[in-house]
């Protein structure tokens, strides 16, 4: 039992320093000059799997980007770099 | 002679040139008037998509054809701001077809932090209600126990709703501040089995109280591969009036005083393992309900009775796909699994306990397109009210299960 503990714990140690170090190693600059295509790898992924920009239309992205705004609570600024994105590569 | 022949020929050439300009011309305008026309229609918009999930479970006893959910999503955009969404459920139960309003709202964007909802929406309390639940983005074909349609948490409510993501330094936060109409509580006349039980489809309030509710996620990573969310709803589910009115025995049975109090915390980490070419996706939600404690009758025995009215559902899930791969078949499996487990109040007449495990394989044939097959284990160590709180119609026992789900 004391052993499952401490394997718990260490897991749980080594997670944290990596959250710690994770978030350390970005720059607030490198965030903001994030593209559209990072943006779309990092964010649509985590509830589903990146959509394919050839299955709509310019003005359907653009639907589709303000109702993930609304509903995944993306940011102002990831929604829009997002759709400029797909709609490039559609 | 040959003068006039090259001077006809030439004006002829001359007319040929020039009307074929116009003809040029005229088609031009034609495709300006269709861009400016394409354009004009950029400012509203409609589409329609929603999801759908279908296929077969079988038992050691029984093999059924399934066609779990349909469920067109309408999205109506005015403008950059504006967007109406509004979802049918649609599901094929005895012969019947039976439709729901899953949800139906309007959203503006005030600003770059600031959307306001009204309408019907769905609650975010915890994430897999109001994110994971459509078919084609739920790995399973079932969802976790306790969660859902019939949970211990609301899925959809009507009332207001304030949210919206904001950028804090190398981390991310959203928020979600909503007012709805709230739950009812069953007091047992009409089903005296489920009496203490939260009822949360009510499409008109049962009182002057409303629920308020809460969520914030925080994301720590600047790549946005975690998010912890804390979540938390208030309400007060009884009737002003005692719903045992003109009975001498119980009318002192009242339950405007009672209150209920739910928490949920949910995680999500979906991140790129690229050593082994591989997404791994982890999934959780805790969730708890605080009802305080009230007097409840029996009529089979004509008893009053009281109890302890906590209820708790959490789910774990794991996904590992390749989707990394080189090879074509290998990048579309995914193996899932997941463990859930449902607790609802000990010496009630709904009282239960189960656990699930279950084990999945599946098929990406696109994005949005899956097949799912999977094995679930469900262990009830104490039954509750028939066909309550379980996957898609209380399904119990050892159930494989291949679906088909389809984003569309």
């Amino acid at each position: 039992m004391k052993k499952i503990k401490f394997i718990t714990c260490l897991i749980i140690a080594v997670f944290m320093a990596s959250v710690f170090i994770q978030s350390c190693a970005s720059s607030k600059e490198a965030i903001a000059n994030k593209s559209g295509a990072q943006l779309w790898g990092e964010n649509c992924i985590r509830c589903h799997n990146t959509p394919s920009p050839a299955d709509f239309n310019d003005a359907q992205w653009k639907t589709v980007g303000l109702h993930m705004q609304v509903r995944a609570n993306l940011t102002k600024d990831e929604a829009e770099k997002i759709v400029v994105f797909l709609q490039s590569a559609n | 002679m040959k003068i006039k022949i090259i001077s006809v020929f030439f004006f002829m050439i001359a007319f040929g040139a020039s009307f074929a300009q116009d003809t040029i011309q005229t088609q031009l305008d034609v495709i300006t008037s269709e861009i400016q026309s394409l354009k004009k229609e950029d400012k509203t918009h409609f589409m329609l998509r929603g999801f759908a999930q279908f296929g077969l479970d079988a038992t050691h006893d029984n093999i059924n054809f399934n066609m779990t959910s349909f469920n067109p999503v309408l999205l109506w955009r005015q403008g950059d701001r504006f967007l109406f969404e509004s979802e049918l459920e649609m599901e094929f139960i005895n012969n019947e077809l039976d439709i729901h309003l899953g949800f139906a709202n309007a959203s503006y964007v005030v600003s770059k932090g600031l959307i306001v909802r009204v309408g019907k929406f769905l609650i975010p309390f915890g994430t897999f209600g109001e994110k994971f639940h459509p078919s084609w983005v739920n790995k399973f074909s079932t969802t976790p126990l306790g969660v859902g349609h019939d949970g211990i948490a609301p899925s959809a409510d009507i009332g207001i709703e304030i949210r919206g993501g904001l950028q804090l330094g190398k981390s991310k936060l959203n928020y979600s501040i909503y007012g709805v109409n709230g739950p009812g509580i069953k007091d047992g006349t009409d089903e005296p089995e489920e009496a203490g039980m939260l009822s949360f489809e009510n499409s008109t309030d049962n009182n002057n109280n409303k629920a308020v509710g809460s969520r914030i996620g925080f994301l720590p990573f600047a790549n946005s591969s975690l998010e912890i969310g804390a979540s938390g709803y208030y309400a007060m589910p009884g009737s002003e009036e005692s719903p045992f009115e003109g009975d001498t025995l119980n009318e002192d049975l009242n339950y405007k005083e009672v209150s209920a109090l739910l928490t949920a915390f949910d995680l999500s980490y979906v991140k790129i393992i690229s050593p082994l070419k591989s997404i791994i996706d982890i999934k959780g939600q805790y969730s708890l309900s605080t009802v305080s404690k009230a007097t409840y009758f029996n009529p089979e025995d004509t008893m009053r009775y009281s109890f302890t009215n906590n209820s708790s559902a959490y789910y774990a899930q794991l996904a590992f796909r390749p989707a990394l791969a080189d090879n074509a078949f290998l990048k579309n499996i995914e193996l899932v699994g997941r463990y859930s487990a449902y607790t609802t109040p000990e010496g009630s007449l709904w009282e239960s306990k189960q656990s699930q495990i279950a084990v999945g394989l599946n098929y990406w044939f696109t994005w949005r397109t899956v097949l799912k097959a999977s094995y679930q284990i469900t262990t009830i160590e104490k039954e509750g009210a028939p066909g309550e709180h379980s996957g898609h119609g209380g399904t119990t026992g050892n159930v494989f299960s291949l679906y088909f789900a389809v984003g569309l």
